[in-house]
């Protein structure tokens, strides 16, 4: 191999790196409030809510399959933890929320598992119909309306600490994702249970012949999903601090199109959630960027899609290159 | 085995194949007793007409389906079909502006078929791409708000009345069926579509054109649903970039409950009408008893879950017997 093709290669493979240092320098030189520390700030903020949806999308690819159901789950979380703060108080609230996450992504895993859903395209469709699910229960549980948290009665120290607080210089959510990350990147790359996650994305028949728990997996990486997106809906609702019953909307594409930025192959069994972090900062500072130089939002979808498309396909060459 | 299976089985294997024309019937018969409009002949041609657009998205992407591909860019193409149609109607005579929108269309088919077929990218996840992408451009194209056409004879494309009585709409529905059930029965090329999604390695070895074939069938779902954009812009009198969001993943669904694998190789044109035409039956009927639109989006939501389960377990009790 020479030189030209190595660093072709490794350039191919950082992509997002190299596409995050140019917006940077561009929007730097075109418009000096970027480099601000209040705007740096407001990028850790945005970063917030979908890091957490993506770090939990990543295991659902690595794993060979697809979870649309976020939408609906980050929607169902959002309303029922913030009416029940009234109810039970806040600590509880919280905790009832992320189990309440964890157990709807269970419930997608073993009906996945049952249905012996063995493709992506099968789980994508199941999940669309969770999704459509428990978005309506979210929708029927507020009657259509959006619940205000300054409406309630009990204190909310804590959701207000998640939202705005800060440690030293960096906001509280901040810390909650880094925590959140080095224990997933743990998990993955480090236990037996990880190791088989990325054995049964890669190929699910050798995995169940050498004995891999290939259905553990399955189960494993909804729950995951779900508990993931019940922290990233408790981390915007926070911030916002109003429970919209559609708050999920988006979310699903974005956090995917974070994934495969990111490098993380959607035929599975590659990738890992540092690569994630990246696909996440890019999706982020480019919605900054283009905000910052005034494009408007229906340009910023049309950017979003042509990049999407264009991440998926240079993944499709870059892999079946490797592979040949 | 297959010998000593009873009568019995035989009905009950018969009526899960057919489910979705089991469930249209139940349905009607299930709206017979309370006490409704659901059968005067304005509402069925309501039904009809309401059902029109998907099933036309529908027969597209059926034929990419049996090819063993899927294409859910459909929902944009539908959205940017509808505003561009009625943005170039300024410019040119309205013959040529509806060309120029199916033309786009297959131009949107063309490049799925390069980035699916040439390419071997997953279909689903990158039309979903294309999809967003479509979106944008109908949102910078229209400036995200609803644009009406001032030209009274695009209206009549679709509005205009057969008899007096069904829209025309439902006419290219019925046409648009019937010439998808012959290009899938009786040529050459549907046959190869079913060849290729049984199995796409067996397809090309013997000597089917397989790349060109499945390229074709992008191209056709990408013009039908360009046209199906157009027919509903002039059924509302309007473009609007909000038309497509729940599209794609709808009409898929819908064409999975009527009985078209995912699988590939299997299914039919008159299957995915039926499986269309249950989902919109029963919103239909939901309307009609006075159901609320969540509870009707949750009852939707399990309809699909619970069907395209079912569709799973079969695969997987096949797999099992082999």
């Amino acid at each position: 191999m020479n030189m030209g093709t190595k660093i072709k290669k490794i350039l191919l493979e950082y992509l997002v790196l190299v596409f995050i240092v140019i917006l940077v320098i561009v929007t730097a030189i075109a418009e000096p409030k970027f480099m601000t520390s209040a705007n740096l700030n407001n990028i850790l903020r945005q970063f917030g809510p979908l890091s957490f949806v993506a770090l939990g999308m990543t295991f659902v690819i690595i794993g060979g399959y697809i979870d649309l159901s976020v939408v609906g789950i980050m929607s169902l979380v959002t309303v029922v933890t913030v009416s029940l703060i009234d109810v039970t108080g806040q600590v509880v609230a919280l905790i009832a929320g992320i189990v309440m996450g964890a157990a709807m992504g269970l419930f997608n895993g073993l009906l996945l598992l049952a249905g012996g859903a063995n493709t992506q395209a099968k789980a994508l469709f199941i999940t669309y119909g969770m999704s459509m699910l428990y978005g309506a229960a979210a929708l029927i549980f507020t009657a259509g309306g959006t619940l205000h948290m300054s409406w309630l009665t009990t204190p909310q120290t804590v959701f207000a600490a998640i939202g705005s607080g800060n440690i030293g210089f960096i906001s509280v959510s901040f810390v909650v994702f880094l925590v959140c990350l080095i224990v997933l990147h743990t998990f993955l790359s480090a236990t037996h249970q990880g190791m088989a996650i990325r054995i049964a994305g890669g190929n699910k028949m050798a995995g169940e012949l050498s004995g891999v728990p290939v259905n553990r997996s399955l189960v494993l990486i909804y729950m995951l999903s779900g508990l993931m997106a019940a922290i990233g809906a408790i981390v915007l609702f926070s911030r916002t601090t109003m429970a919209n019953p559609a708050a999920g909307k988006g979310y699903e594409l974005n956090a995917i199109l974070a994934v495969v930025l990111g490098g993380t192959s959607l035929k599975g069994g590659y990738g890992n959630v540092l690569r994630t972090v990246l696909g996440v900062l890019l999706v982020t500072l480019m919605a900054n960027c283009l905000d910052l130089l005034s494009v408007t939002t229906y340009y910023q979808t049309v950017f979003k899609g042509s990049i999407l498309v264009m991440a998926i396909w240079l993944d499709n060459r870059n892999k079946q290159q490797g592979g040949e | 085995m297959d010998n000593i299976k009873t009568r019995g089985q035989k009905i009950i294997k018969a009526i899960i194949k057919q489910k979705a024309v089991v469930a249209v019937l139940v349905l009607l018969i299930l709206m017979i007793f309370p006490d409704t409009n659901f059968y005067s002949s304005y509402n069925l041609i309501n039904v009809f007409r309401s059902i029109s657009v998907l099933e036309i998205i529908g027969f597209g992407v059926t034929l990419t389906i049996i090819a063993g591909g899927v294409d859910l860019s459909v929902g944009g193409m539908v959205s940017l079909s509808g505003i561009l149609v009625i943005k170039l109607m300024d410019y040119m005579p309205m013959v040529y502006a509806i060309l120029c929108g199916m033309l786009v269309g297959a131009i949107i088919g063309v490049i799925n078929g390069f980035l699916t077929v040439h390419q071997k990218t997953e279909p689903f996840i990158i039309t979903l791409g294309i999809g967003m992408l479509l979106k944008g451009v109908s949102l910078v194209l229209s400036n995200a708000h609803p644009i009406s056409c001032a030209n009274p004879v695009f209206v009549e494309i679709s509005n205009g009345l057969l008899f007096n009585s069904v829209p025309y709409l439902v006419i290219y529905m019925l046409v648009l069926l019937a010439a998808t059930h012959f290009v899938l029965r009786y040529t050459k090329f549907g046959r190869n579509c079913y060849a290729i999604g049984g199995d796409y390695n067996v397809a090309a070895y013997s000597g089917i054109n397989v790349v060109s074939t499945k390229w074709m069938t992008f191209v056709i779902s990408g013009v039908l649903a360009a046209l199906a954009g157009i027919l509903l812009a002039s059924s509302m009198n309007t473009g609007s970039p909000n038309y497509g969001d729940s599209i794609p993943l709808l009409v898929c669904c819908g064409v999975v409950v009527g009985g078209v694998s995912f699988s590939g190789g299997v299914g039919g044109a008159f299957q995915s009408f039926f499986g269309l035409l249950v989902l919109q039956l029963l919103s239909n009927c939901m309307n009609m008893i006075g159901i609320g639109a969540y509870v009707q989006h949750a009852i939707q939501g399990i309809v699909i879950v619970a069907i395209i389960w079912m569709d799973c377990f079969a695969d997987k009790r096949k797999r099992e017997a082999v």
